[in-house]
This record gives C-alpha cells, structure tokens and sequence, in this order.
C-alpha cells in the first residue's frame, strides 16, 4: 500500500463523474430547450395551422349572412379581412346591404375541407383553398344547397390572419 | 496544481469552521465532514433533474401537433406528392371513346389498394359510356393543396374539372372536389384512396 496516496478514491471518482454527468444534463437540457425555442420548421408549422384556422372561419364568415341580423353579419364581414377586399367591402356595404334587406335571404355555411397552399411567414402571406357547403334560403321556395370552391389570400395584421382576397375557384379555365 | 492546493486548504478551512459550529456532527476526529458531499450529492441531482426538465420542454415545444403534420414544411416533399397525385388524377380521369385503354393503364400505375378496387369496379361502366355515347373526358387539376403529410402517407385536397365531351353537342365542365389519400411507395406516391366532398 506504498502507493495508496497515488491511488484516487473510487468514491472521488464516481462523485466527479457524477458531477460532469449533471452539469452536461443540464447544459445539454438547456441547449434543447433553447433550440425548440428558436426552432424555425415549428414555428412554420404553427403559423401554417393559423393560418388554415382563420382562413377556414374567416370564408365560413364571409358566405354567411342573415337579412334579420345584416349589420352583425357585415360587421363580421369586416372582421375578417384586411387590406383592398376589406376596403371594397366598406365602401359597397350600404349598397349591399340594401339589396340583401330587399331580397330577405339567410345563407349559412360549412367548410367541408381546407388547405394551406402557400406560406410565406417572412412576408406575412398565405394561399388557402376551401371546400364548403352554402346553403342559401330566401323567403320563398326550398333553400338552395350549392358546393362552393373558394381561394384565399390571407395577409397577417396585428390581430392574426385575415382575408386581403378571395374569389370562386375558376370552372373551365385551360390552367392545368 | 494551484486549484488543487487551494481546493484542499478550503476544506480544511470548512473542517476547521464546522468543527466549531457543529461538533458533534463529524463522525470521527480526522475524518472529514459528511456536508460536503451531501451538498454535492444534492447539486447533482438538481442539476440532473434541471437538465431533463428543460429537456422535456424543449420536446413539448417541438413535437405539437403543428410539426407532426409536414404539409409546406417539408417543401420538397409537398410539391412531390401534389405533382404525382394531380398528375395520376388527370391521367386516370381523361379518356376517348376508343382511348380507354390508355387510362386503365395509368390507374394501375398509380393507383393502389381501396382506390384501386373502386377504379376497376366502375371501369366497365366507364368503357361502355365512352363507347356508347362517343364521350371523351378530360380531367385537369385546378389547386391541389396537402392537408396533412407524414413521411410515408398524405391526405391532399383536389379542386379539379372535368370536360365531357360527346360527339355533336357542345362540351360541358364540371367542377369536383375531392379528398385523396396517398402513400409513398417506392420512388411515386400513389393514390390509395379518393372520396369526393
């Protein structure tokens, strides 16, 4: 036991050991923290998820309407888009709310399907294509059921995503 | 060297503080104190349970719903599977009366399982309206759009039109919506299953 000075205790040992394995659990646990935070692909996925979100319920929104609630109904109109389709709609909402008044019709509709067909989260835009069923009831005959298919562009504001166009998805064009 | 040496006079310095605060609480004269290493015990496990806390944050914060779904996220493989499945539709879905063989063809390229079955079920049918009624059907893919992509399976949402056209009156477009499931198979992705919405 001449050299037992030399010899480290294997209790020492096992302590250091011990020791670097929990600093490195905890810088390594830091670092994936970290990372996830400052993770780019998951916050794509987040906002395209928002993006279908608003979109889907903004085109719900925007084929809805009920002659006996008109203001509430354009006003939800407004709500959900921003930019020239949110202008276009102030400007002609006297005019149309005249006609809907005229014409006593309630449509309601159901998105059946939806999808986010572009995303650009630098620039704050997205291309959103949904399937939906309108149903559109006027004060005389059977309500009228049609499938509608609708594109979207949908601009992010300070209050989330929001409709700047949308129109029917073009029948018979020779785009393929 | 240096850290060593002023490592050991602190602990000598702490034997020495303890010894005064705390007698009793060393085991044996000379031996050195136990709270040391009951302090070092506990920071390692602090430290470990530290570690796997963040680290089982940092999962949460990863593994959402959101970044299951690989739809846009991976762009190459979104633009891959629309191409294939818009592709494939156009080609099984586009037909002349004496042209059908052509798309019978395709359907067993790039169809597979449930789809697959439907496809030849109804072809018969198919055959003889072409013949029958000179009718020729042309398919085109207006948006397709990826609603939900794994590594190996995705649901995509087609708005396509279809043009039929029968011998002496005008052609007519329909419009279509459908929800189609597709599985990588190999190199293609191919159409395991189509409903219409």
């Amino acid at each position: 036991m001449a050299r037992a000075g030399k010899t480290r205790n294997p209790l020492v040992i096992a302590a250091t050991a011990l020791a670097v394995v929990a600093a490195g659990a905890a810088g390594w646990g830091g670092w994936q923290r970290y990372d996830a935070a400052h993770d780019d692909a998951a916050s794509y996925a987040q906002a395209r998820d928002d993006a279908l979100a608003a979109g889907e319920q903004a085109v719900q929104n925007m084929n809805t309407l009920d002659h006996r609630t008109l203001e509430k109904g354009l006003d939800s109109w407004e709500e959900s888009t921003t930019g020239d389709l949110h202008r276009q709609l102030v400007d002609g909402r006297d005019a149309f709310a005249k006609q809907i008044v005229a014409a006593k019709t309630v449509s309601t509709a159901k998105v059946l399907s939806g999808a986010v067909t572009e995303l650009d989260e630098r620039a704050g835009r997205a291309g959103v294509m949904v399937a939906l069923r309108v149903t559109v009831t006027a004060p005389k005959g059977d309500p009228a059921v049609k499938e509608s298919r609708m594109l979207g562009t949908l601009t992010r504001t300070s209050e989330g995503w929001k409709l700047s166009a949308l129109g029917q998805a073009p029948v018979g064009s020779t785009a393929g | 060297m240096s850290g060593r040496t002023a490592l050991a006079g602190k602990e000598v310095e702490d034997e020495e503080h303890l010894d005064v605060a705390e007698p009793e609480s060393a085991d044996e004269p000379g031996r050195r104190p136990r709270w040391p290493r009951v302090l070092g015990a506990l920071l390692a496990v602090v430290l470990l349970a530290t570690g796997g806390l963040l680290f089982a944050e940092g999962r949460e914060l990863r593994d959402t719903p959101a970044t299951g779904n690989l739809a846009l996220t991976d762009a190459e493989a979104t633009t891959r599977v629309t191409g294939d499945v818009s592709n494939a539709l156009g080609r099984i879905f586009s037909y002349g009366p004496d042209a059908t063989a052509l798309a019978k063809d395709a359907a067993r390229e790039v169809l597979a399982g449930k789809a697959l079955q439907q496809y030849a079920a109804l072809f018969g049918q198919v055959e003889k309206q072409a013949a029958d009624q000179k009718l020729t059907l042309t398919t085109h893919v207006v948006r397709a759009g990826v609603t939900r992509l794994t590594g190996t399976g995705a649901h995509i949402l087609v708005f396509l039109d279809q043009v039929y056209e029968r011998r002496g009156r005008p052609a007519t477009t329909a419009s279509a919506q459908l929800s189609v499931t597709a599985e990588l198979r190999g190199e293609r992705w191919r159409i395991v299953e189509i409903s219409s919405i």
